[in-house]
């Protein structure tokens, strides 16, 4: 091989060589391997190649970018490198009262930011010793739930999108429409809500709410069961998804997954049974299990937590008791000095926060743990053997979210 | 149409007012490159990371002899501003300018450039209802060849700026550029983090800024019919935008 | 609140804890050193009387005298989340083993409390950033890494440095090197 200059300017600004930017427009970092992984990663066989997709890319869901190892069409390997959205919430939480940091942590998981507040709000209410009125944890599980269906849909919706079906998505974007509106007329936003609190919720139900959930839910399951009905016959989609990314259950368990990935490969591990927190243990629900494992299973088993999230949805309604939203805190809030973990079920798996406090105002340290950031974890063992048009399909199905994934 | 316009722009002698150097940013430029100015140099991130084994490696270190990029660039031809289809000494549209700017602004079409949240605002600004197929907007091109506008939707990190202003760069003329929700216009509720941008417009030129966390869509579809009428007024034309904050140095 | 967890976890584990066992709410913490780690949660994992095969959560922690491995984990014989701290890794050089042979899923776990806080896991196989840049120099969550103040600078200057002006108010002390990066 002749030897010619590595470096080669960019075909769109020529003041720049290509070699020297790190990461950016060649698959192989332009430094030696610093990890056995790397090495033995980017090292390439006979006939392989290295693609790189993203960060900017439709299907991602977010920024991320993976690097492929390719064998023809077929995936050998491939490594997922994050931190495209890499916002340092967890030093900016350090600097901030307790207060501000519930709204640093909504832009985490945006699709279900209620979720993302809660843990923080848990775990501080443990730290200070409150008791939450029954009103607000009421209140705090119908808005969740509702958030849920929202973001279950939207996962179903971008399934679809991610595998080339331009339709659901429309339908999925007109229920999150509805459920967002709902949660603006109590939070006074459309997404990143910021309701949660210390001790309770922001402000009440209000009319405006009540006669929106009531319209929306006399509709809600036949609207659904359109919605969902169709990709569920779909034979593209099921033959897309049937049988591809089958993930085992001993390995989901050891791989970290919670949530719907983990039901969906026949563990049972939901954790408003298994480690009830707020009203949970006063409200009827199953937790669907499927024993497949592969993506088809997870898109059915949300479109069945959809399901279980509308009956629990309808029997807050009912048990909904009378009382104050929010308990009677000083302004100032002075933790005592210890340590505080509340994990939450939220949509992707269990979402947690490890709360340090030193008795001071500020959170001493702020640990934010997100189901996602361990299912991308899991690429490496579900597509290899497989083509790029499956790992498309086992993205789609574990519905990552980038912004909590990079924190 | 066209081969009249191609000669008129291929004369050079129309070009009165020529174009600043320094701009569009380099896509270093979120990155340390202090006194990198001078168009021709090249701007060059240097490897200080490690040194390869073998001394001839990597052509012995030397200066790329592809130059023919280099040169083009340095002659000032490429940062001519094609794309205005001038009229009378660019100062009187003709009615041809603007009935192309017409065309241009009914049928603007984003890239999809959804970092965080403000993606999803933006998406819904896209789907039933809040519909921007109606102004022409439907069509999300994925690749940055195909679009006109760059809507910025979410904060921008310092990993994630070299692949934003490439793709910036990537565009072809006539571009503008949206920056949505707070974390584009000014960094943000993340203006302190360590790995944030505080603001696009320090990497790339913006015309709309659509404040908001996140916006509304309608606050979307707002910025987009001003970017509208940006377009039917010729106005903010891309090449005499400023790369930078716009906020004085004393505030 | 589990009194039995805690008795089991006395008696089984007594020796090598370094302080006694700590309830709160729904959660028992025990703390140990950083070279008992793997035999600790080996026994967790595997005892019929523990098996706690769930790992919640793997943080890296910055008291400002030293760094901690905090380890959450979950099991159906106890209704309690259980915490075990891994105390008393050096600020300088912290070094603490590698769970990846009990849950291949915290590699990326230790990925990330490396990138932040510089803890060196010994045994994992890929031991690299995974946030920042791959040539970032900083560990960002380290209590000597200081956010920089908008108001101190002009928000014209450019790009930002890393690592700037003051410390937050609950910074401990000892962390603080003035003068220094």
């Amino acid at each position: 091989m002749t030897t010619t200059d590595h470096r080669r300017p960019s075909a769109d600004d020529p003041r720049v060589l290509l070699d020297e930017q790190v990461g950016m427009y060649e698959p192989v970092p332009p430094y030696p391997p610093r990890t056995e992984r790397e090495a033995e990663f980017y090292t390439l066989g006979d006939g392989q190649l290295l693609i790189n997709i993203g960060p900017h890319h439709p299907a991602t869901h977010g920024v991320m970018r993976v690097v492929m190892k390719l064998s023809g069409e077929t995936i050998v390997d491939l490594d997922p490198v994050l931190g495209y959205l890499h916002r340092g919430v967890e030093k900016l939480c350090e600097n901030a009262d307790l207060h501000q940091t519930i709204a640093y942590l909504d832009p985490l998981e945006y699709v279900s930011s209620l979720f993302c507040e809660w843990p923080a709000v848990m775990a501080y209410e443990k730290l200070l010793d409150v008791e939450v009125p029954r009103r607000a944890e009421y209140i705090r599980v119908l808005t969740g739930e509702l958030n849920r269906v929202s973001s279950h849909l939207l996962a179903m919706g971008f399934h679809a999108l991610d595998l080339g079906g331009l339709t659901p998505i429309l339908y999925s974007f007109i229920e999150r429409d509805e459920i967002v509106e709902m949660l603006a007329s109590i939070t006074g936003q459309r997404m990143l809500f910021n309701y949660f609190r210390i001790g309770g919720v922001n402000g009440d139900l209000n009319h405006e709410f009540m006669s929106r959930l009531g319209d929306w839910m006399s509709r809600a399951t036949e609207q659904i069961e359109a919605n969902v009905g169709l990709l569920n016959e779909n034979e593209i989609f099921v033959r897309r998804n049937r049988g591809v990314g089958v993930m085992d259950p001993e390995l989901a368990i050891k791989m970290c997954w919670t949530g719907p990935n983990l039901r969906a490969s026949g563990v049972p591990f939901d954790i408003r049974r298994a480690h009830p927190y707020s009203v949970y243990p006063e409200l009827d629900f199953d937790i669907p299990t499927r024993l497949e494992g592969d993506s088809l299973a997870r898109y059915l088993l949300r479109v069945d937590e959809v399901k279980q999230s509308l009956r629990i949805i309808d029997q807050c309604l009912h048990q909904m008791p009378d009382g104050p939203v929010m308990a009677k805190l000083p302004r100032l809030l002075r933790p005592r000095p210890g340590r505080a973990f509340a994990a939450v079920e939220g949509p992707r798996g269990e979402y947690a926060i490890y709360a340090v406090s030193d008795g001071t105002d500020q959170p001493f340290r702020f640990r934010i743990h997100d189901p996602s950031f361990l299912h991308l974890q899991s690429f490496g063992r579900l597509v290899p053997g497989k083509l790029i048009a499956d790992w498309m399909t086992v993205n789609a199905s574990l519905d990552p979210i980038m912004g909590g994934i990079d924190k | 149409m066209t081969a009249d316009e191609r000669g008129a722009v291929g004369d050079g002698a129309d070009d009165l007012v020529v174009p600043s150097a320094g701009q569009p940013a380099g896509p270093s430029s979120a990155l340390v490159v202090p006194g990198a100015t001078a168009v021709a140099a090249p701007i060059v991130v240097r490897n200080e990371l490690w040194s390869a084994a073998d001394a001839t490696a990597y052509d012995g270190g030397r200066a790329s002899d592809i130059t023919h990029l280099a040169e083009l660039e340095a002659s000032g031809i490429a940062s001519r501003d094609d794309a205005r289809w001038s009229g009378v000494l660019e100062i009187i549209p003709t009615k041809a300018d603007y009935v192309l700017d017409l065309l241009r602004a009914n049928s603007l079409w984003p890239l999809l450039s959804g970092l965080a949240c403000c993606a999803f605002e933006m998406m819904s600004s896209a789907t039933s209802k809040n519909d921007i197929d109606r102004f022409g907007m439907f069509p999300f091109r994925a690749s940055p060849r195909q679009a006109d506008v760059l809507i910025v939707a979410g904060t921008l990190t310092t990993k994630m700026a070299g692949p934003l202003v490439r793709i910036w760069e990537q565009m072809p003329e006539p571009k503008w550029c949206v920056a949505m929700g707070d974390c584009t216009c000014s960094g943000g509720r993340y203006k302190r983090s360590y790995s944030t941008v505080e603001g696009i417009d320090r990497v790339m030129p913006v015309d709309v800024y659509v404040p908001g966390c996140p916006p509304r869509p309608e606050g979307l579809i707002y910025g987009m019919m001003k970017l509208q009428q940006l377009v039917k007024d010729r106005r903010g034309h891309w090449p005499e935008r400023a790369v930078g904050p716009t906020v004085p140095e004393s505030v | 609140m589990d009194r039995a967890i805690r008795q089991r976890l006395e008696e089984r584990f007594g020796e090598v804890l370094a302080g006694p066992v700590r309830q709160r709410h729904d959660e028992t913490e025990i703390r140990i050193e950083p070279k008992d780690v793997p035999e600790v949660l080996r026994a967790l994992y595997d005892e019929p009387a523990f098996r706690f095969q769930l790992l919640g959560d793997l943080a890296g922690v910055d008291t400002g005298d030293s760094m901690q491995v905090v380890y959450h984990l979950w099991s159906t014989t106890s209704p309690d989340w259980l915490r075990v701290i891994a105390i008393g890794l050096d600020r300088d050089a912290p070094r603490a083993p590698s769970i990846v042979s009990l849950w291949p899923g915290a590699e990326w776990l230790e990925r990330e409390a490396y990138d932040m806080f510089g803890i060196v896991f010994e045994g994992n196989r890929d031991l690299r950033r995974i946030f920042m840049p791959p040539d970032y120099k900083s560990f960002p969550l380290r209590k000597d890494f200081f956010l920089p103040d908008d108001a101190a600078r002009s928000p014209g200057a450019g790009v930002r440095p890393m690592e700037a002006t003051h410390a937050p108010r609950n910074t401990p002390a000892g962390a603080v090197r003035r003068g220094g990066t």
